[in-house]
């Protein structure tokens, strides 16, 4: 669904991510883990084309997105709950959502079921409906950025960090809501420094580090590994 | 002595309203671009004369009396500066903020002002350097009010500033074209995350400030006669208003505007050399107590 060839992003003269290459098949839960600043994040925003390469390839179904500006690959099937959520905290939970439809120019309905679709899906959105975002707790501030991103309709869905901040009770509602999305047939690629937690649910795994891949395999087997274990599991 | 205040607060609130309109149109293309647009006091005064055009294209003259014909004919420069405006606003955010935008750097200062200067000099190549008196399509007799007195022309202002404050303030707040202005305004990469063509919108941002830009000088010239140096004096009062009001609140704006007019008409009848004194001595003050404006607060980010 997803794949990734040789590609590189910069910020200016730095290079935050050199030489990947990966890839993503429909229905799977795949996560990318890695100390702060492996270029994680960095990675996801150049799937989600916040940033355009400097080199490499992105194709998302079998078309090459890489020269694709953001606001039309959310149109093609991508969309990003991004590092730090950034909702829109001056509007309230339902205009967050209601952005989260724009590509897809809703009908009044349609826009309304979608809503609906959300609220069942996070029912504590609901009894936040009409709030500003900037009033509501991190973990509803982060249910609100998935929410908000599912609003788009995505085929692959990207998450960036879903855990940070967050209490453990909060973390584990919101794994929970990641293997119900997967099994509604959204592919879905987690970026986490929680590595246990994204190993644990994800089918496949890549380690970053300092912007390189340098370990992959299934979410199992990359938990087993000892230099995984030594780095990032404790 | 009553009749003074009330004086005060009829001619401050018409000016006022200029500013608030103004002070408004510096905000909306300051929150989504993050740039000042320098050349909106040309951008005014070339308005005012592009309204002048569209009465001496309809033929009538510009010190015509009022009558039905005069008042379409009025209407028709609101309309017409607002839409040729309009177009300059795209040409500007194209040329001179569209290549300095969510880049380091303050180019656009240089750019912007560098626009206003090739306006305002195309105005005089076309117009010439000459003010030109326009009359109000409701005559210059002045309203008695008690002792105080006051023109038709302020009242229209007044009038058309609280019609076209609250349908911006209802679209900014209520229609989804508000609502993408505001989500591109406060994050746009989260913006475009939504699959909003954020430059899109940063155009019509410039295309709409630009257009109020041009509507206030065509409400302003019968009280200030049309020049393409009037814009100048009203810019900046306007963005004093914008600065009072807080730059990142359109509404803290347009009522920064309208105190701001209020205040100076209030010292101008106390004192009329110490007006731009006290005034922009007031700025100062207000800054260093409220760096955001009175109206500014701060988005609590929470992270």
């Amino acid at each position: 669904m997803l794949s990734i060839e040789t590609l590189k992003l910069t910020y200016g003269p730095i290079v935050a991510v050199r030489d990947v290459s990966l890839r993503v098949e429909a229905g799977e839960i795949v996560a990318i883990v890695g100390s702060n600043g492996a270029g994680k994040s960095t990675l996801l925003k150049g799937i989600a084309g916040l940033m355009l390469p400097s080199a490499g390839r992105i194709a998302f179904e079998a078309k090459d997105i890489s020269r694709l500006p953001a606001h039309l690959r959310v149109a093609g099937g991508i969309a990003l709950s991004p590092e730090g959520r950034r909702v829109f905290a001056d509007q309230s939970v339902r205009d967050n959502l209601v952005l989260g439809a724009y590509a897809r120019r809703l009908d009044p309905d349609a826009l309304e079921a979608e809503i609906e679709a959300q609220f069942v899906l996070f029912p504590r959105l609901r009894q936040r409906r009409d709030q500003l975002a900037m009033t509501l707790s991190g973990g509803e501030q982060q249910m609100l950025a998935i929410a908000r991103a599912l609003m788009a309709s995505p085929r692959l869905l990207l998450l960036d960090e879903p855990s940070l901040g967050l209490a453990p009770m909060v973390v584990r509602e919101i794994v929970d809501i990641v293997r119900r999305l997967r099994e509604r047939g959204i592919t879905i690629l987690l970026v986490e420094q929680m590595a246990n937690l994204a190993l644990a649910i994800a089918d496949r795994g890549y380690v970053l580090e300092t912007g390189r891949v340098s370990l992959s395999g299934t979410g199992r087997e990359l938990l087993r590994d000892p230099q995984v274990r030594a780095a990032y599991l404790g | 002595m009553a009749s003074a205040y009330l004086q005060i607060i009829l001619s401050g609130l018409s000016v006022g309203g200029v500013y608030a309109l103004v002070a408004f149109s510096f905000s909306i293309t300051f929150t989504t671009t993050k740039t000042l647009n320098f050349s909106q006091g040309e951008v005014v005064g070339f308005g005012a004369f592009v309204g002048v055009a569209v009465l001496s294209l309809l033929g009538i003259s510009a010190l015509a009396a009022p009558g039905i014909t005069e008042g379409l004919g009025y209407l028709a420069a609101l309309v017409g500066a607002g839409a040729v405006m309009g177009a300059v606003g795209v040409l500007l955010f194209l040329l001179a903020v569209r290549p300095f935008t969510g880049k380091p750097g303050m180019n656009w200062v240089m750019s912007t002002i560098g626009f206003g200067i090739i306006l305002q000099s195309l105005g005089l190549a076309i117009w010439g350097p000459a003010p030109v008196m326009v009359a109000s399509p409701f005559g210059s007799d002045v309203i008695r009010i008690g002792d105080a007195g006051i023109r038709p022309q302020e009242i229209l202002i007044f009038v058309c500033v609280i019609g076209l404050v609250v349908v911006l303030d209802l679209v900014y707040r209520r229609t989804t074209f508000g609502k993408v202005m505001r989500a591109v305004a406060f994050d746009p990469d989260a913006a475009s995350l939504m699959g909003i063509d954020i430059r899109k919108v940063m155009v019509l941002t410039f295309a709409f400030s630009c257009a109020l830009a041009g509507v206030s000088g065509v409400l302003l010239a019968p009280i200030a006669s049309a020049s393409l140096f009037m814009g100048m004096g009203v810019a900046l009062k306007s963005f004093s208003g914008a600065m009072i009001g807080g730059l990142n609140n359109p509404r803290g704006c347009i009522y920064g505007g309208f105190m701001l007019g209020l205040l100076e008409t209030s010292v101008a009848f106390w004192q009329a050399q110490w007006r731009e004194i006290v005034v922009f001595l007031l700025i100062i003050l207000v800054l260093a107590f409220r760096p955001n404006g009175l109206f500014g607060g701060t988005v609590a980010e929470k992270v």
